[in-house]
């Protein structure tokens, strides 16, 4: 077992769910500190100092996006939240106020960690400048704002280019409607969302090896976007 | 009774005394007052059916005192020479009480015999629902607390293949069970009307990938393709809900057709709309079942599994979006499972240059 991966805050009302987490997390090597309520998870947040906070959206005592609200006037921790199927609005909410990513219940705990990977990739190794990212047999390098699919240069158009190193940015992780729209197009268009529908479209055609089946920019629907790179 | 009503209640009773005058007027010369005394008791009567008793009071009331006034002599005065004038004031008040109290009680009845038989259809609804939900989430609930007993109890007498075996088939049918109870609390949501539509421009193709993406395990042993025509247009539609009716018939051909065969999605661009289909090249339904099939609960013979609640829920998602499912027998071995949704044009976007500066 690798101990010392880093801590991670659950904070979570149902036993069940926590006692499931700290065993399937801590037999990952992470130490979980658990919060059964919301507010003592926005105090546990500060004096554990976690490197990443799961937080329930179903809290009985605070509603989840205050939490969020409350941790990021002073982190920059990652937060994934957990939430029911069927509540996007309550997703897009937690996602807005800054939560990181989300993972939606009933879960397996292969996606959990395939998100809490991610996220905690992304605290470790923040966007650089330079940074190229896999996807298939398409590299994507952001730093010459250009594509190589199987040797080739792909012309990319300068709003691709914001598009791809946005989702970059987030690599692994979602990215709203709303934040892609605002930083690629202004926020006077965060809910011109068939611009997003057009280019997506078109980089998928680009970069894809199967635009209609993609499996590097893929759809969370109604939520946003998510770029998967190849490690 | 709403207060607008009560006032078209009063509004029609003025009218009716007045009705009344002027067929008096023209009645006068030739017959007798008794005669015009009667016209202004229809309108008692008339308006104690229709209206509340308030109006008929006010009609009963209004017309003695038209009458009086105006036809009994002398004339111009509310002098009641005749004491039979009276007699006809107090017959008309009564009439007018005793009619518009019968009416409310019969509407009363009507009304409480309504809302019972609601109730009894209510309940018959509710219990086939309790039924047919608890036998479907019985058989995983069985399946899962035999297999997680074994793994608690007997776990260590267990090979490590049984172990893995028992822990899968728990997670496959907690998930199943999942994905049943989502369809139940859709299903009620959608009944009572509690669903809001969240629309957004969206891509067929590209819900369609996610779908497919989704529904991969289920799809495996089948042949799934997809054919768009080259001028679809983006739909102005739910995604999370389009997203479930796309799933919920592809699922649903997934669950009735041989392995191994063609299951296609594919869309029409109309005049008016666009109809996507997902057709399957199973052994087709009956035409007797073509409607069927969207009942609630509706289980065809041969298919495991599943609430028989996915198309229903298909169909009245599209119903919200405005549109309309069906299915159709396809002419050689087949059903066609179509919905349609209006064709609406996405707003103009900028235009860029094909390349970036360097």
């Amino acid at each position: 077992m690798n101990v010392g991966r880093g801590t991670i805050l659950v904070v979570e009302d149902e036993p069940e769910i926590r006692r499931f987490l700290r065993s399937s997390l801590g037999a990952e090597g992470y130490r979980v500190v658990e919060s059964a309520t919301g507010r003592r998870g926005a105090i546990d947040a500060g004096s554990h100092k976690p490197d990443l906070a799961i937080i329930d959206l179903g809290l009985p005592d605070m509603d989840g996006v205050e939490i969020i609200r409350r941790i990021r006037e002073w982190s920059s921790m990652p937060i994934l939240v957990l939430s029911a199927r069927t509540h996007e609005r309550s997703k897009i909410e937690a996602l807005d106020a800054g939560a990181d990513d989300y993972v939606t219940k009933p879960f397996g705990i292969g996606e959990l960690f395939a998100r809490v990977r991610a996220a905690m990739r992304h605290r470790v190794r923040p966007m650089q400048g330079g940074m190229q990212v896999r996807l298939g047999n398409t590299l994507v390098d952001l730093e010459a704002r250009r594509a190589i699919r199987d040797g080739t240069e792909v012309r990319l158009t300068a709003i691709e280019l914001k598009l791809l190193g946005c989702l970059a940015r987030h690599l692994g992780m979602v990215v709203t409607h709303r934040t892609l729209l605002a930083e690629v197009w202004g926020p006077g268009h965060a809910s011109d969302t068939h611009y997003l529908r057009i280019y997506m479209k078109q980089l998928r055609e680009k970069l894809e090896d199967d635009p209609a089946r993609p499996t590097h920019i893929l759809t969370e629907t109604g939520i946003g976007y998510r770029m998967v790179a190849d490690d | 009774m709403s207060a607008t009503r009560q006032w078209i209640g009063y509004a029609w009773a003025a009218g009716a005394s007045t009705a009344c005058t002027l067929a008096g007027f023209a009645m006068a010369p030739r017959f007798d007052l008794v005669n015009i005394a009667m016209v202004y008791l229809l309108a008692v009567v008339v308006i104690a059916l229709r209206f509340t008793r308030g109006a008929a009071v006010f009609t009963s009331v209004a017309s003695v005192a038209l009458f009086d006034f105006l036809f009994v002599p002398p004339q111009g005065t509310f002098t009641v020479d005749d004491v039979q004038y009276l007699l006809t004031f107090a017959i008309m008040l009564a009439v007018a009480v005793v009619i518009s109290g019968l009416t409310r009680n019969v509407r009363e009845q009507a009304r409480a015999q309504a809302v019972l038989e609601v109730e009894a259809e209510t309940e018959r609804i509710r219990s086939v629902l309790l039924a047919s939900i608890s036998h479907d989430l019985r058989t995983p609930l069985a399946v899962m607390s035999g297999a997680s007993s074994s793994l608690a109890e007997r776990g260590e007498l267990l090979g490590e293949k049984e172990r893995r075996e028992l822990a899968r088939s728990l997670y496959e049918q907690s998930r199943d069970m999942g994905e049943r109870v989502a369809k139940v609390l859709q299903m009620t949501r959608l009944e009572t009307g509690a669903m809001s539509l969240d629309r957004d421009w969206v891509s067929l193709p590209e819900l369609a990938a996610t779908v497919l993406d989704r529904l991969a395990e289920r799809l495996a042993g089948h042949r799934a393709m997809v054919e768009w025509p080259a001028d679809l247009p983006l739909v102005h539609v739910d995604a999370v809900l389009l997203e479930q009716v796309l799933a919920n018939l592809l699922d649903n051909a997934a669950r009735h057709t041989a392995s191994g065969t063609v299951v296609r999605l594919r869309a029409q661009v109309r005049d008016a709309d666009i109809v996507v289909s997902v057709e399957d090249f199973g052994h087709g339904i009956p035409e007797a079942d073509v409607e069927r099939v969207f009942a609630k609960f509706h289980h065809a013979g041969t298919a495991p599994g599943g609430m028989g609640l996915g198309l229903s829920i298909a169909r009245s998602i599209v119903r919200l979006h405005h549109g309309e499912a069906w299915a159709e027998r396809i002419p050689g071995g087949g059903t066609a499972f179509r919905f349609t949704l209006p064709r609406e044009t996405a707003p103009a976007m900028p235009a860029e240059p094909p390349e970036a500066p360097r």
